[in-house]
């Protein structure tokens, strides 16, 4: 989007964080349940917003995730993985700012090499989502192999492969579900802001 | 409704009512720090009195507590269970596999077990005693030494306050929309991968363009306020140190120190 308007941008951002505060306490729009997994679809919304808004917003927009998500892992847990892994904010926070990073780069840098917008939406969301569960799983692994000081002294060397495990077959399905359903909500809204700006 | 922050408010006149949001967030965020370093019985005694003492000043009936720690309850069992199960050392009672049960374990598992407690019931003090812009409000405070880095502190305070006025308005939103996709025959909440992803888009996109829309009336309705940058704005409320903060931080004080002289001895 075209540096237009500060206050515009301003509210344009409060909305995504409104957005992503909805979907953090709401399942329904925040996770899709399908068998024993919930894959979440926050990281789509941290895209729409790179997309929409530029690469330094989506990032912003990943960091307030990743906050809410450190707050949450003390206050009001969702999962058990989250008392475990999401109590370290360099776990919780930097993945998620990296989504926007990440997507944002690929999207600038597809943008101009690929015909058809929706290509290169879809591959910066995958890329995104894919960037968050390598990191988090990456980031796990460096923290508990390393025997880092931890909030529970849990023997983290039985329960690794099972936290891996778990991660790892949620991250497939949300980097697949990402790669398709981002360009299907981008595209319109693109087309919504710039008949607005 | 699994709300952490929305609904909680419950409107009140108590001390803990009448404190600065400041120094609730930052006495909270000081509590969950200490409670990480209480290491016995003694010291979690010291922390869950406080926690009492707290929870009878802020005048909210026990109920609201219990309710908020009830959806929690499975998610504390599992992970103390994998603290019993999963710690090493000690005198081992039984084993199976990767899994055994210890003394330390269970001493462990039962200080977590408070652990949690404590800090559900400080945060839920929090959220039932301060409404969530004054919530934004403290944080603006809290951060404001970071202006000298030029951190941008009343921007982002600005936007937390919009977007805690806007999530009840888009969360109605999202309501209208679940039904008028509902009545056209869209079933949320069972089928494939496939059928899931047809049934988010219908959802999501309506959901954003009316956020964007928001984004766009408010910003003419700021504009044409004469808002220009969110440094010298003013504010409705303004909240200030009291003596009641002053006291509240030389008694959570006391008892830091008191946990910190228990571990020590």
């Amino acid at each position: 989007m075209p540096k237009r308007n500060n206050t515009l941008r301003l509210n344009l951002l409060a909305m995504f964080i409104a957005i992503i505060i909805l979907q953090t306490s709401i399942p329904l729009i925040g996770y899709i349940p399908i068998g024993p997994l919930a894959i979440t679809i926050i990281p789509t919304t941290v895209v729409i917003a790179t997309v929409l808004l530029g690469t330094v917003d989506g990032a912003i927009i990943g960091g307030v995730w990743g906050i809410i998500t450190f707050i949450r892992a003390y206050i009001w847990p969702t999962s058990p993985l989250a008392t475990i892994v999401f109590v370290n904010p360099i776990i919780s926070v930097f993945p998620r700012i990296m989504i926007g990073l990440v997507a944002g780069w690929a999207y600038v840098a597809l943008k101009k090499r690929l015909k058809r917008q929706s290509v290169s939406i879809s591959i910066a969301a995958v890329l995104g989502s894919l960037t968050n569960t390598v990191l988090v799983l990456g980031l796990i692994y460096l923290f508990y192999k390393s025997k880092a000081p931890q909030l529970y002294q849990i023997n983290m060397e039985k329960l690794l492969p099972y936290l891996i495990g778990v991660v790892g077959t949620n991250g497939v399905p949300e980097a697949i579900f990402s790669g398709i359903v981002t360009p299907l909500i981008a595209t319109p809204l693109d087309r919504i802001i710039k008949r607005r700006t | 409704m699994n709300n952490f922050l929305f609904g909680r408010y419950l409107p009140g006149n108590s001390w803990i009512h009448q404190m600065s949001p400041q120094s609730k967030l930052t006495l909270s965020f000081y509590f969950v720090v200490v409670i990480f370093f209480a290491n016995n019985l003694a010291s979690y005694g010291a922390l869950a009195a406080l926690i009492i003492v707290v929870v009878l000043l802020s005048g909210v009936s026990i109920t609201f507590f219990l309710k908020g720690i009830r959806p929690l309850i499975w998610l504390i069992i599992f992970t103390v269970s994998l603290q019993i199960l999963f710690s090493a050392g000690g005198h081992v009672f039984w084993q199976w596999g990767p899994f055994s049960i210890s003394d330390l374990s269970l001493i462990n598992g039962g200080y977590i077990f408070i652990r949690f407690l404590l800090i559900i019931m400080i945060s839920t003090v929090l959220t039932l005693t301060t409404t969530p812009l004054a919530i934004a409000d403290g944080v603006q405070t809290v951060l404001k030494p970071l202006k000298k880095i030029h951190f941008p502190v009343d921007t982002l305070a600005l936007m937390l306050s919009i977007a805690l006025r806007f999530v009840p308005t888009l969360m109605d939103e999202m309501g209208t929309i679940l039904n008028a996709q509902r009545s056209r025959g869209v079933d949320f909440g069972s089928g494939s991968l496939k059928h899931r992803v047809q049934a988010a888009v219908p959802l999501l996109v309506p959901l954003f363009t009316g956020a964007i829309n928001h984004a766009e009336n408010l910003s003419t309705a700021m504009e044409a306020r004469g808002f220009s940058d969110s440094e010298h704005r003013s504010k409705y409320r303004v909240y200030r140190w009291q003596g009641k903060d002053t006291i509240s931080w030389l008694a959570f004080l006391a008892v830091g120190g008191l946990v910190l002289w228990i571990r020590k001895h």
